[in-house]
């Protein structure tokens, strides 16, 4: 028994490292397309893992109280603890994660344990952009997840089971069993509210470069901004990995994981580098209209498949 | 005993002998004045207790013939009684009136002489003519003695008193002549013998014009303008004796006359009652005269107590039978002592408008015992109307008259709505300091005050009848008796005492509780204790308060503890009262008081037609029977549901909620949330346990349950994030909440249950915390608006500390509680298949975290206000019991499982369990979860961070709060830079159309439409003497024409 718990550890402990390791270089990749894309040559791909070293080894730091101290703890937390609740490689034992606590619901709602964490850490900074930051990005989030809700609904209609795993396992033997395909207007819904979680333009409005510079995190700084950087590779790389094994067959083996989120990563890329900012109660309606009433007919079919 | 003519001759040899003995020596004129009053008070009541223990009824034949040739009197209980309770108002209306009669002479005590002659000649005389006569005396002596009041608007009414008397009169003779043309005989006696059977076609017109003149005594709707004007123009001692003694007098002559009644007469009485009885009380609405308010009160209860009579008449229930003393006794009590009670006080007040009423306040003791009053005539437990109406109301359903029984409580409904109006403009009106004090004179003060005692003796005693002596029903009241004798101890020692008396209730309760209801006892009773603490901040006595909490608390247990739907009906009006009372205790409660009072009479009343309907099929009070039903089994569940939806605030009906949580006493508030709340889901609750799944024609009532609780979650969190108010804020926020246990028990299975329970037991949690900061906030800055608040943290850490738990737990994000509820919900919903409702919750339960972190951020967070830099913690009389919630919801997130599995055990006793348990995990059919192992991997990975962060505590400057610079520019001031109004602009934009107060606007309009129509039929009270003459040939005619006289 004891034995087991360790090696969880252990296996938990790696599966975070290799989770790092790609969600930065998978940001590197990025901001070099961007880069590429704007006609810059750009930073090179170890970029942010230089940036956090960098972060870290500032010898000063300056802090606004307790909660401002723990915001980025309650953020790399909230990053780390939804990548560990989700099983990442299906059949892998080592990446299998914690995913045994709880099941979608949970990986959901941990998703938010960070952001709401974030965003008291950035309130106590007591600088107006961060709070603009937040009341932005909580304004769209609501927005967004409601088209989501309806398409993880459409996928437990389908798939009769709220685990992960199962869901996954479900989807094994080829492409023609991924939900992308048996359920693509649940796919689409899911993958328009990715849009908005990863925070690309048309959706970037909580950041906000130029308008309310960097939002929540205006105040952060040294090795509380490294902690953020550092989430900031793992929370989008949790949220790859679960999309790819919600929507798209999920996966066997690293590369296969690498290569299924390196592609939905670039849906959001893609459509970044190609449209101007929403301001927020555009990107509110946004969400609330075409993509509320895709999830709403997902749901709506998947009665109708499951009751024929 | 005494002969009864001894009686007559001693009252009129004594009005004769007044006048010469006045011009001796007006001492002992007035000396003997009393004297008789006395005389006839004592010999009236030795009448009564020599009949009630069983004596015989005394026949007296004038002349010693015997009828027809000769007039008999009869003296049984009912006449006794009858006669006492006049001659009693008679002499306290004396003492009361005594002022005024000594200014005006010695003809006013001659008339109140002649007048108490008429009325005891109404009382006894069993002979028609006879009863015509004494009718006579008793109206013109009422007539001058409200014209003897030198004042124009008295003299008019009085004679618009003679021109309708005149008219009664004159149909009423007619009716005996032609009684007597076919009968041969006046003898009431004899004609009974005969019954209406024996009489012609012509008789029978003479019976009704008979009838006819007797009801309009009583001031039917139309034919009632003369004593609206009597009413409102008398003197109030006056107008006391007219609405009750006369009224008494006249009710009791109908009673003599009732079973000569044909069916068609019995069908005139019971329509013209109650179309008296709605439409007085609907135009009453409108009113804002005090007296003429209370005149149409009185005209609607005599309609009422008609209507009463004639309904016992056609289902025959003898009216000296238990249940005919109980319905019409219980409601004439009430009547004539509340009314009494009320019109004395309107001549102590003298203020015309009800708006003035307010200097009302300034004698707590009166105001207390106005309070009692318009809480009898609003039939509020334990007042005997309340018991009356049951019974009335129970009986009428039995009898298969549901639109009869819907039309009373209706009528009911707008009295209270307007003596409620009344009584809140009295206690909470503006009140300038300038105002002229008022005269309080014993000799006014004396008869009220015995008004009061008889009302609370007669309450007591029936109460104690018709609950078959169950001392349980009066915990509640003796509990709140003690703490108003004690009210004047600091709040402090009364705090401590309450906890001890809820802790004896507990005590004494728990073990009686099985199943579910234990849960909510859990509630009621602990939850109850941690929120009783805090009234212990006051240094003052805080009277008022600790009364009613004793009363809402245990009122609550009873709901848990009762069998019957009447003993759950008197606990749930008790409830009504006591936490009405409470908000009114707030600063700027008024309107918010009335909202919630209305809101929940009408959920009152909705209950009680649907225990009607209940008992009209299964001819049983016990809660169980319900389970029985099929006929009605589908009113009774909508009519059930709906009056517990509207006592939860679902959506549309919620308008009552957002004021009476925040505008109530900042001590009280989070009880109101955390624990008043859950009385709805209660009722809820017991009624889909007993009723089950109802459909019609396959549309689930349950679902339809269910799509209010969501929609109510989804409004009520939406509304919460543009609230600038925090107590507003935290208002709309327990709506949403309770929309999440609506929607779970609507669910009806046994994770829907188990959520449905935990939902609500995480929300007592939470939500109490949270109202418990937001007094502690309150009492420091002065202000419920959150923009003027900000960069608190540092300042009250604990208040911070609590409100940061309690959102998390809100808010549903794991590890805290919240998110097992949340879980078990999404679970729940999944497995019934409400796929777009999960969908929908979902969305609300986003919506929340926008007021989450506006509450804590725009209060706690950001930049502090300069004035708040002296501003410390909130006192430990706040914090303590926010420590002990906050424990508690750290436990039930730690250990969820603890709790979850005898909740869940508990619930497979009444459905089929679909949750399993593996060590602490939770299986549903569809997920799984353990909340342990949630805690324990998410403190895990927070320490590493944290302590990567602590070892750069050295490299760490501390900076104030302003010290913020963003590319070399420096705000201004930091009330400036706090980001606080408004916070959500964005989403106002976006989704603001959604919260159009279009509900509000729509009961708003019903109230108006309502009183409009109500003003529209006051129309018809022109003042015009000729007018009234006129309305009163109409109400004959219209009514010969609908009835054809039988």
């Amino acid at each position: 028994m004891e034995n087991s718990i360790f090696l969880t550890i252990l296996y938990a402990v790696i599966s975070v490292i290799f989770i790092t390791v790609y969600g930065l270089f998978l940001n590197g990749v990025v901001i070099k397309i961007v880069a590429r894309v704007h006609g810059r040559f750009g930073p090179p791909v170890w970029q942010p893992f230089l940036d956090i070293i960098k972060n870290n080894a500032k010898r000063t730091m300056i802090s606004h109280g307790i909660m401002y101290f723990l915001g980025p703890v309650f953020r790399i937390t909230g990053g780390i603890g939804t990548y560990l609740f989700i099983p990442a490689i299906y059949g892998s034992v080592m990446f299998s994660n914690l995913s045994f606590s709880g099941d979608l619901l949970l990986v959901v709602y941990f998703i938010f344990f960070g952001q709401l964490g974030m965003a008291l850490g950035a309130g106590e900074s007591g600088h107006p952009y961060s709070a603009i930051g937040v009341s932005r990005g909580l304004s769209q989030m609501t927005a967004f997840e409601f088209p989501f809700a309806l398409s993880i609904v459409s996928l437990v209609i389908q798939y009769q089971t709220l685990s992960i795993s199962a869901i996954v396992a479900a989807q094994q033997g080829g492409i023609l069993n991924w939900t992308m395909i048996t359920n693509p207007l649940a796919t689409l819904a899911g993958v328009i509210a990715l849009l908005g979680m990863n925070m690309h333009s048309p959706f970037d409005i909580v950041i906000a470069p130029q308008e309310i510079p960097i939002g929540p995190p205006t105040e952060y700084h040294s090795a509380f901004l490294g902690m953020l950087q550092t989430n900031r590779a793992i929370f989008n790389a949790a949220k790859l990995i679960l999309f790819m094994n919600i929507f798209f067959g999920g996966a066997t083996n690293i590369f296969l994981l690498i290569l299924k989120t390196f592609l939905i990563y670039m849906i959001s890329v893609v459509i970044g580098v190609s449209f101007p900012r929403f301001r927020t109660e555009q990107s509110i309606r946004f969400f609330l209209k075409y993509p509320l009433l895709i999830g709403i007919l997902s749901v709506v079919i998947s009665i109708f498949r499951q009751g024929v | 005993m005494v002969n009864p003519i001894y009686l007559i001759v001693l009252i009129l040899a004594s009005a004769f002998l007044l006048a010469l003995l006045h011009r001796i020596n007006s001492f002992f004129a007035y000396l003997l004045f009393y004297l008789v009053n006395v005389i006839s008070l004592t010999v009236s009541g030795i009448w009564s207790a020599g009949l009630l223990s069983g004596n015989n009824t005394i026949q007296i034949f004038t002349a010693g013939f015997y009828p027809p040739y000769s007039i008999n009197l009869q003296i049984g209980i009912a006449e006794s009684v009858i006669l006492f309770l006049t001659n009693l108002i008679l002499f306290l209306g004396a003492i009361y009136l005594w002022e005024k009669f000594k200014k005006e002479g010695v003809q006013s005590f001659i008339l109140y002489l002649t007048l108490s002659l008429g009325f005891l000649g109404m009382i006894l005389s069993r002979d028609l003519f006879n009863l015509f006569v004494f009718l006579e005396i008793a109206s013109i002596s009422t007539a001058i003695l409200i014209g003897l009041n030198l004042d124009q608007r008295s003299i008019s009414a009085g004679f618009k008193y003679l021109i309708a008397g005149g008219l009664i009169s004159a149909f009423m003779l007619i009716g005996i002549i032609y009684i007597y043309k076919d009968t041969g005989t006046l003898s009431l006696d004899l004609l009974n013998a005969v019954g209406s059977t024996g009489f012609s076609q012509a008789g029978l017109i003479a019976l009704f014009l008979l009838f006819a003149a007797v009801l309009i005594e009583l001031k039917p709707f139309p034919a009632n303008g003369w004593a609206l004007d009597v009413y409102q123009t008398a003197s109030p001692g006056l107008a006391a004796i007219i609405s009750t003694a006369s009224s008494g007098a006249v009710l009791f002559i109908l009673y003599k006359l009732l079973p000569l009644a044909s069916p068609g007469i019995i069908q005139f009485i019971i329509i013209s009652g109650i179309v008296t009885f709605v439409s007085s009380n609907l135009i009453g609405l409108k009113q804002t005269d005090a007296r003429r308010l209370l005149g149409y009160s009185s005209i609607a209860q005599l309609g009422l107590l008609s209507a009463a009579m004639g309904l016992m008449g056609k289902f025959g229930i003898d009216l000296l039978s238990w249940q005919g003393i109980l319905i019409i006794g219980g409601l004439f009590i009430n009547h004539f002592l509340g009314k009494a009670g009320l019109f004395w006080i309107s001549g102590l007040v003298d203020k015309d408008k009800i708006g003035d009423w307010s200097v009302l306040f300034k004698y707590p003791p009166l105001s207390f015992l106005f309070g009692c009053f318009i809480f009898a005539l609003s039939s509020l437990p334990p007042f005997p109307g309340f018991w009356a109406k049951w019974e009335l109301i129970l009986t009428i359903f039995r009898n298969g008259e549901s639109i009869l029984a819907f039309l009373i409580l209706a009528g009911s409904f707008m009295e209270t709505a307007y003596l409620f109006r009344w009584l809140i403009k009295a206690v909470k009106g503006y009140n300038s300091s300038s105002d002229p004090s008022l005269k309080i004179k014993l000799s006014k003060l004396f008869p009220i005050f015995i008004m009061f005692v008889l009302i609370i003796y007669f309450s007591l005693i029936i109460t104690n009848l018709k609950s078959g002596f169950n001392f349980n029903l009066l915990l509640p009241l003796i509990g709140g008796a003690i703490f108003f004798a004690l009210s004047w101890l600091p709040a402090r020692l009364k705090t401590i005492l309450l906890l001890f008396f809820l802790a004896l209730a507990t005590y004494y309760i728990y073990p009686r509780l099985t199943g579910i209801s234990r849960y909510f006892g859990l509630m009621f009773s602990a939850g109850s204790m941690i929120f009783v603490f805090a009234n212990g901040n006051s240094l003052k006595s805080r009277s008022g308060i600790f009364e009613n909490l004793t009363i809402l608390i245990s009122s609550l247990l009873l709901l848990l503890t009762v069998k019957t739907t009447l003993s759950f009906f008197y606990a749930w009006e008790l409830m009504t009262i006591s936490s009405f009372l409470l908000l009114l205790k707030g600063n700027k409660s008024a309107r918010s008081a009335l909202t919630f009072l209305l809101f929940s009479i009408a959920s009152a009343y909705l209950l009680l037609s649907a225990f009607g309907l209940a008992y009209a099929e299964t001819n049983s009070i016990l809660w169980e029977s319900l389970a029985m039903l099929e006929t009605f089994k589908i009113p009774v569940f909508i009519l059930l549901a709906a009056g517990f939806l509207i006592k939860s605030g679902v959506a549309g009906f919620h308008i009552w909620m957002p004021g009476a949580y925040a505008e109530a006493d900042d001590e009280t508030t989070p009880l109101f949330s955390a624990i008043l709340s859950k009385s709805g889901i209660f009722g809820l609750w017991i009624t889909l346990g007993i009723i089950g799944e109802v459909a019609f024609k396959g549309l689930s009532f349950s679902m339809i349950i269910g799509w209010l609780g969501i929609l109510t979650a989804f409004w009520g969190s939406l509304l919460a994030v543009f609230q600038e108010d925090i107590k507003y804020l935290l208002a709309y926020s327990s709506m949403g909440q309770i929309g999440y246990i609506i929607l779970a028990l609507a669910v009806n299975s046994h994770t829907g249950w188990v959520a449905a329970i935990y939902l609500s037991i995480n929300h007592l949690l939470f939500k109490g915390a949270l109202f418990l900061a937001a007094a502690g906030l309150i009492s420091r800055l002065q202000t419920r608006k959150m923009y003027q608040m900000g960069g608190l943290i540092k300042k009250m850490p604990l208040s911070f500390i609590t409100v940061l738990i309690s959102i998390i737990a809100l808010s549903g994000v794991p590890p805290l509680s919240g998110f097992g509820s949340k879980w078990l919900l999404y679970n729940a919903l999944l497995e019934k298949g409400w796929y777009l409702q999960t969908g929908l919750a979902f969305f609300a339960s986003t919506i929340a975290f926008l007021y989450c972190f506006r509450l804590i951020h725009t209060v706690f967070l950001g930049q502090g206000k300069p004035a708040h830099k002296q501003v410390k913690e909130a006192s430990s009389w706040f914090i303590i019991p926010q420590i002990i919630l906050l424990l508690a919801i750290m436990i039930l997130s730690m250990f969820p499982h603890l709790f979850l599995q005898p909740l869940s055990n508990t619930v497979a006793h009444y459905l089929q369990p679909d949750l399993s348990w593996q060590g602490n995990t939770v299986f549903s059919s569809l997920g799984y979860w353990n909340g342990n192992l949630i805690m324990i991997v998410t403190m895990i990975i927070f320490m590493i961070p944290l302590i990567w962060l602590l070892l750069r505590i050295p490299a760490i400057k501390k900076v104030r709060q302003f010290n913020i610079v963003y590319a070399a520019e420096r705000p201004d001031k930091p009330e400036t830079t706090h980001f606080a109004y408004n916070f959500f602009a964005p989403y106002q934009k976006a989704l603001g159309y959604l919260v159009k107060p279009v509900a509000t606007k729509f009961w708003l309009g019903m109230s108006e439409a309502m009183t409009t129509l109500g003003a529209a039929f006051r129309h018809i009270y022109t003042g015009n003497g000729q007018t009234y003459a006129l309305h009163i040939i109409f109400f004959i005619v219209i009514y010969y024409l609908i009835t054809g006289a039988g």
